[in-house]
């Protein structure tokens, strides 16, 4: 556990540049963001301005070239790709714009496959599935395949599979980009859920300033840095 | 759901490309649990016993040695039981139609060898009756359709009798069984005594005598120390255990195992290269969910159980497959054909079906570890 005063998520100094055609592009040199424990974060920016990116290195999946990235008490920046996986399936959830199912497997297939990676019986796996399913208002549609769901009720599936773990950290990449209103305000509704009930800490990149409305606070990114936005209470 | 049904579920994706898989996979095996059988079966060296020993002339196994050498062999303290054998090639009714006589003490012969060849008292004894009586295997008897009662001409390609004919009467006393299905049995017992009496050639004279050692005791020495007794005398010996003796018998004509090993070998290497195509190909359309799997926490170990599993899973019920209906074709047709279905045989096909579904996954599963997540999702 983090100290009272000490925030959750820490980053500092990270540098990120990707090669295209033969030139260094850098993206972020030198950013610094902190988050505290139960924040709710939209993340909103220009195409191609590193919101992904930055998602990935929360994630664990990208790395950055310099700086420190903290979460927890884990240092990102420092473990190795089996030490990261690990973190992954115990402290991080991830949904993502188009789902990312897995079309061979139910809803409840899908929602179980992080728990494959713990030490738990098939029967606490199924209790904590129909548990999820139910917080998701999917209950009853364990047996469907996604193939035969709306986007709305698959990305509540990729939200289920996200949480089943019981993590702390949720990262999502337009969580909303792909659904209509109604379905978009029923996901961001299950979100605040987590954040107010559950207390989950959530980081959403968006193009949509609706949903950041969700957010207790959005975050401009632009040319490798942050600009808070001024919000009426 | 567990890790298995996932890989299950993975390779049922494709459920065509699976089932053809599995197919080749299954015919692959089928040709293997059958050649593999055969050979078990026909060979005779798979029903050969490896505490028999048979002494033959040292030059040559068609060399006769005296019938007089039993007695220093049977001296040998660490020598349960001996008999002899004078073989008498020829055909019955025409020339193709090879029938093989063994001419032998059968009280003998029951001693040292009589339980794999399933010969009884009652059989001994009915062969005791007369000096023409003889005793057939059940592979030949059921080749030629031959009764218990009947009489049989058999004639000599070169053993002739005093009367100048090299036709040898016999009267069927009855059908031995061998032990098990893996007995050789496609010959015939003839009482030595008769044979010796009436033949022309090579009186007093054997083809090999045929040795039980001692409980306990160690074939390889015995083998050695009877040689050794002869090695000086007018007749060197050459003593071996019955399987060595049968194989290098067999191997006179041809390597016959050789062939159907490199035959079956081929087969196999075209298998492995097929299945690893296929499975690199489908491991690569699913570059993208790999991606996501990482991402929700699979470790690389996971990724390559994973995979491993799936091919393990398809040779497992394609090898199935294959290996059942070899065992069917073996049940029902085995007598007829010589098919031998053991233990020993599955028991390897098993270890082929495993060493295989592993080497196939091994590339795929080697690929699928490497690829970085950021890479995976920009395959999409
Ligand atoms: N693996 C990579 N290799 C090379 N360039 C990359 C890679 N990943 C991202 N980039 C580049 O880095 C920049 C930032 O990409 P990123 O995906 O983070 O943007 P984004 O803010 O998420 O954009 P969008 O709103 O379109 O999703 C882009 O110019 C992109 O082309
Ligand atoms: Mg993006």
């Amino acid at each position: 556990m983090t100290q009272g005063n000490e925030p959750y998520i820490a980053l500092s100094g990270i540098k990120k540049a990707y090669r295209i055609g033969g030139e260094m592009i850098p993206i972020f040199s030198g950013l610094d963001l902190t988050i505290p424990r139960g924040d709710f974060v939209a993340v909103m920016g220009p195409s191609g301005s590193g919101k992904s990116t930055l998602l990935n290195m929360l994630a664990g999946i990208d790395r950055p070239d310099g700086g420190t990235l903290r979460i927890g008490t884990s240092h990102l920046d420092q473990m190795g790709e089996a030490a990261r996986a690990a973190w992954r399936a115990h402290n991080m959830g991830i949904v993502f714009q188009f789902y990312n199912l897995l079309p061979m497997l139910t809803a409840a297939e899908n929602v179980e496959l992080p728990l494959l990676l713990k030490p738990l019986t098939r029967k606490e796996r199924r209790l904590r599935v129909e548990r999820v399913l139910d917080l998701v208002g999917l209950s009853g549609r364990e047996k469907q395949y996604p193939a035969l769901m709306s986007g709305g009720q698959q990305q509540r599936v990729g939200i289920a599979r996200a949480i089943v773990s019981d993590p702390g950290l949720l990262l999502c990449d337009e969580p909303t980009g792909d659904l209509d209103r109604k379905s978009a305000d029923e996901v961001l509704e299950m979100l605040r859920f987590l954040n107010r009930q559950l207390e989950k800490t959530i980081i959403m990149v968006t193009h949509d300033p609706q949903a950041a409305l969700y957010a207790r606070r959005t975050l401009h990114l632009d040319k490798g840095d942050f600009i808070e936005e001024k919000r009426a209470a | 759901m567990t890790f298995f049904d996932l890989a299950r579920k993975n390779a049922w994706r494709k459920p065509l490309r699976t089932v053809l898989l599995m197919i080749s996979i299954a015919v692959a095996f089928l040709i293997y649990g059958l050649t593999a059988s055969f050979l078990n079966g026909t060979q005779g060296a798979a029903g050969a016993s490896d505490d028999l020993l048979g002494v033959t002339s040292a030059s040559g196994r068609t060399q006769p040695l005296p019938i007089a050498a039993m007695s220093r062999i049977t001296a040998d303290l660490d020598v349960a039981a001996a008999g002899y054998v004078a073989r008498l090639r020829g055909f019955v009714d025409v020339e193709k139609n090879f029938v093989a006589v063994s001419a032998a003490d059968p009280g003998l012969l029951m001693a040292v060898n009589g339980k794999e060849l399933g010969l009884t008292p009652a059989l001994i004894d009915a062969i005791g009756q007369a000096r023409d009586k003889v005793l057939v295997g059940r592979a030949l008897a059921e080749a030629q359709g031959w009764i218990a009662g009947q009489r049989v001409t058999v004639t000599a390609f070169d053993m002739s009798r005093q009367d100048g004919s090299r036709d040898w009467r016999f009267e069927i006393a009855g059908i031995f069984e061998g032990e098990n299905a893996a007995t050789d049995t496609y010959f015939m017992i003839a009482r030595y005594d008769y044979v010796n009496a009436a033949r022309v050639r090579g009186k007093d004279t054997v083809d090999a005598f045929v040795v039980r050692p001692r409980a306990g005791v160690s074939p390889g020495e015995l083998a050695a120390r009877i040689d050794t007794l002869f090695s000086n005398s007018a007749t060197p010996t050459r003593t071996q255990s019955e399987r060595q003796f049968l194989e290098a018998f067999l191997r006179q004509y041809a390597d016959i195992g050789l062939i159907v090993n490199l035959v079956v070998g081929a087969a196999f290497v075209t298998l492995l290269m097929i299945v690893v195509n296929t499975m690199v190909f489908a491991v690569r359309e699913r570059t993208f969910e790999i991606g996501v799997l990482k991402t929700l926490g699979f470790s690389r170990l996971d990724i390559v159980a994973l995979i491993l599993g799936e091919t393990l899973f398809v040779f497992a019920v394609g090898g199935g497959i294959g290996l059942a209906l070899a065992k069917l074709a073996a049940t029902f047709a085995g007598p007829a054909l010589g098919l031998v279905f053991s233990t020993p045989v599955l028991v390897k096909a098993l270890a082929i079906i495993a060493a295989l579904g592993l080497a196939t996954g091994v590339l795929p599963a080697f690929n699928a570890m490497r690829i970085p997540i950021i890479t995976a999702f920009r395959t999409r």
